[in-house]
């Protein structure tokens, strides 16, 4: 069936195609560095999109819940393996894409016959000098590295918008309140490009009822913790701070 | 760094992901024979008792090698995780080794199964460690005296527990101490428990300090596995707490003041 090239880069563009109308339902993530760490964020209908990895390293995703519980546990697999055997200090973002997601995942997207995983993943990490770094990877296999935060969306016109947004903003200059308070109000606007019309429904019109009738999902990564383990998810004081100084 | 195609899928227990990837916990060496009548070889003193605001675990730097003194920077009380403590005596390459895997396994576990371990669970996880050493204790090669402490927040409280050889744990109601130097401070700890200026549980934080600095002074000045602070070189006792806002290592300045003011003559 798949002997002729052209069948199989056809088969590829379809499986693109699935793919990427599977994923458009997909809530925004995004990662931006603050003054002390960085950032990451989300709202979503559902619990279950902003994840710890390892000590300093966490994980975003948008897709199919199984699919991205899949690659997180690979990805947990891999860096305690590595931390344990090594040292917590030769796990790191870059090592876990490069030599451990990113190869497998594409290497799933091009055996046809297999199903592809229905995910975008954000990466962050804020490394041995307190430096954030951000990773953005695809359901191929695709990775990128940015400096100054990035995002994913199910709809790649909402991804596209928000990094350029985020690019436009001093994130890393502001406090914690500042930076989850311009990070919602990228969020809020981006609801309004959201291309398909019967995603659209399904949000919430305000950001008041994003707060009462979603999930507001954020974690931080800062050099201010004393832990070894220096994720932390926002406080319910910070949410309410946050809903009291956006809505 | 290697991607599985099938995760995991165990709950969250770190040592078959070890296990699965080739690990193995060291098993007794055939054809030694088993030391009759052994006793533990604990060069050290670590020490925990309960004071107001929680836990204090507390012990010295020395490591020994017989009679020689290998290194004077040992950290014998080490964070598994954000809310527990292990203070250990005996073969140190055994002790570390538990110290790192229960670590992971706590860790790996609160992160893949997105709830931390429970308490029972924590205490029993290094009961079982203790149990799979059994035979390399037995051989006198790799016996470990472990104090265990944990915040436990269902009850809102500490724990402190120690455990036997064979990994059998108990809970610590007032204070513990194991490490050669143990003997000599156990008796000062219930003394000062029980006619002391007040029971241990209801000492501050500074009185706990400046308690644990002497204590582990006295057993250094009679037990010559334990070492002494040495002021002039910035080596001090290790202390720490355990609260509800999870554990504290005092950082060298503070240390250095308190055991300034802790061992001053009257």
């Amino acid at each position: 069936m798949f002997e002729e090239p052209y069948r199989w880069m056809e088969a590829v563009s379809t499986r693109h195609n699935y793919v990427q109308e599977k994923l458009k339902m997909g809530q925004p993530v995004m990662a931006v560095p603050y003054n002390e760490g960085l950032l990451i964020f989300g709202f979503a209908p559902q619990p279950g999109k902003i994840f710890e990895v390892y000590d300093r390293i966490a994980l975003g995703g948008v897709g199919h819940p199984a699919d991205v519980e899949r690659l997180r546990m690979n990805l947990l697999d891999m860096a305690h393996l590595e931390g344990f055997n090594r040292s917590a200090q030769d796990v790191n973002s870059a090592r876990l894409l490069q030599f451990g997601i990113a190869p497998a995942l594409k290497q799933n997207f091009e055996e046809i016959q297999r199903a592809p995983y229905i995910i975008r993943m954000l990466l962050v990490e804020l490394d041995k000098e307190g430096i954030p770094n951000f990773f953005r990877m695809n359901y191929d296999g695709h990775w990128e590295t940015f400096k100054n935060g990035t995002a994913i969306a199910g709809d790649e016109k909402v991804m596209d918008w928000l990094q350029k947004e985020i690019q436009k903003q001093p994130f890393a200059t502001y406090s914690l309140d500042q930076a989850l308070q311009q990070a919602c109000k990228l969020w809020d606007e981006s609801r309004k490009l959201e291309s398909d019309d019967e995603a659209k429904k399904d949000i919430p019109e305000t950001l008041q009822e994003a707060f009462d009738q979603w999930y507001l999902e954020g974690a931080v990564l800062t050099e201010k913790s004393m832990r070894k383990a220096i994720y932390r998810p926002l406080s319910k004081d910070e949410i309410e701070r946050l809903k009291s100084s956006v809505v | 760094m290697k991607f599985q195609s099938e995760p995991n899928t165990s709950a969250g227990e770190f040592f078959e992901l070890l296990e699965n990837s080739g690990y193995r916990w060291p098993a007794k060496l055939e054809g030694t024979a088993n030391q009759n009548g052994f006793t533990v070889p604990q060069g050290t003193t670590v020490l925990a008792f309960h004071f107001k605001d929680g836990v204090l675990v507390a012990g010295d730097r020395r490591a020994t090698a017989g009679n020689s003194i290998m290194y004077e920077l040992c950290d014998k009380v080490i964070p598994i995780d954000n809310f527990t403590l292990m203070a250990i005596a005996g073969v140190p390459a055994t002790a570390f080794e538990m110290a790192r895997v229960l670590s992971h396994n706590f860790e790996y576990y609160r992160r893949s199964q997105l709830q931390s371990m429970s308490t029972e669970g924590k205490i029993r996880a290094l009961s079982k460690l203790l149990k799979e050493n059994v035979g390399m204790a037995v051989q006198g090669l790799g016996v470990v005296s472990p104090i265990f402490a944990t915040y436990d927040p269902d009850l809102k409280k500490a724990r402190i527990h120690f455990y036997d050889m064979l990994g059998a744990d108990f809970q610590i109601r007032t204070h513990t101490a194991t490490g050669s130097g143990s003997q000599i401070i156990r008796g000062i700890l219930e003394h000062e428990d029980l006619w002391g200026e007040k029971p241990l549980a209801e000492r501050t934080r500074e009185q706990a300090m400046t308690l644990a600095i002497r204590l582990l002074q006295t057993a250094a000045l009679f037990d010559s596995a334990t070492g002494q602070a040495r002021p002039e070189d910035d080596i001090y006792p290790t202390l720490a707490t355990l609260t509800e806002e999870g554990y504290r290592f005092l950082d060298d300045d503070e240390t250095a003041k308190i055991f300034k003011t802790s061992t001053a003559r009257g």
